[in-house]
């Protein structure tokens, strides 16, 4: 129902970017998983999640970057997160997810990490 | 969603809206439908006097809330009660389907993510658990107005 969620895959300066927009959600977080899992099969080097656009995040979105971070992690490869919004980077704060994740406020600093 | 001074909804999707302002909403079990839920609690609160922060917290609580009572199910029907009477919302969840609860072989259904949905809870209401209505056991929340409770 969510007209507006999207993801876009690109790769830049040698890392694989996965940009999200709008809500994710239980609906939206299966499509999510399978880029993700996608990107880190296929590509090398360190993945950023842009999470900038997106407007919603509940626990199955959480869950979804939890397993990256982890298939990441068994491959070698880096995993960062950008967040944009306050609100999402408070979903974060609440879990607790800001002590397991890299999170960055814009996705240049997170090519440059 | 329609008033009692509307038709009645012939669609799977139901919504009534009490003289008391109490709001129920009963929805299919599918997954893009849960974003119903959020809008409701949305209206619910906007016209209970929430600010902006206080229904962003509502809208994700509410989707958490949902999550626990479907515990994976893909059937059925889950229904909701949202009463923003006397400066608070209480939600009430519960699900009418008998469908058996899946193997949870999903990343976004395993126990992590159910862990991550009452520390969300814990941070955002003042009250949230189990409850029985009906017969049917389900779930519940209470928010506050932070003006209240300054």
């Amino acid at each position: 129902m969510d007209q507006s969620f999207g993801i876009v895959e690109q790769r830049r300066q040698g890392t694989s970017v996965v940009a999200v927009s709008g809500e994710v959600d239980v609906a939206t977080a299966p499509a999510l998983r399978e880029a993700l899992e996608r990107v880190v099969d296929e590509d090398h080097g360190p993945v950023v999640v842009d999470l900038i656009d997106v407007t919603f995040i509940d626990s199955t979105g959480l869950g979804v970057l939890i397993g990256a971070r982890k298939r990441c992690a068994d491959a070698g490869r880096d995993l960062r997160v950008v967040v944009g919004e306050p609100r999402i980077l408070k979903v974060f704060e609440i879990t607790g997810l800001t002590e397991l994740f890299s999170i960055h406020g814009s996705l240049d600093l997170a090519l440059s990490a | 969603m329609t008033t009692n001074n509307s038709a009645p909804d012939p669609s799977d999707t139901a919504a009534a809206q009490t003289p008391s302002g109490v709001v129920e909403l009963a929805i299919p079990v599918e997954s893009d439908l849960l974003v119903l839920a959020r809008l409701a609690v949305s209206t619910v609160a906007s016209r209970s006097g929430f600010d902006i922060e206080e229904i962003e917290d509502l809208r994700l609580a509410v989707d958490e809330l949902c999550l626990s009572v479907l515990d994976g199910r893909r059937s059925g029907r889950l229904h909701l009660r949202f009463d923003g009477t006397s400066g608070q919302i209480e939600v009430s969840c519960h699900h009418d389907g008998t469908g058996v609860v899946p193997e949870r072989s999903d990343a976004y259904t395993d126990g992590l993510t159910d862990e991550l949905s009452g520390r969300i809870l814990d941070a955002l209401v003042d009250e949230h658990g189990p409850v029985v209505r009906d017969g049917w056991r389900g779930a519940r929340l209470c928010k506050r107005r932070a003006a209240l409770d300054a």
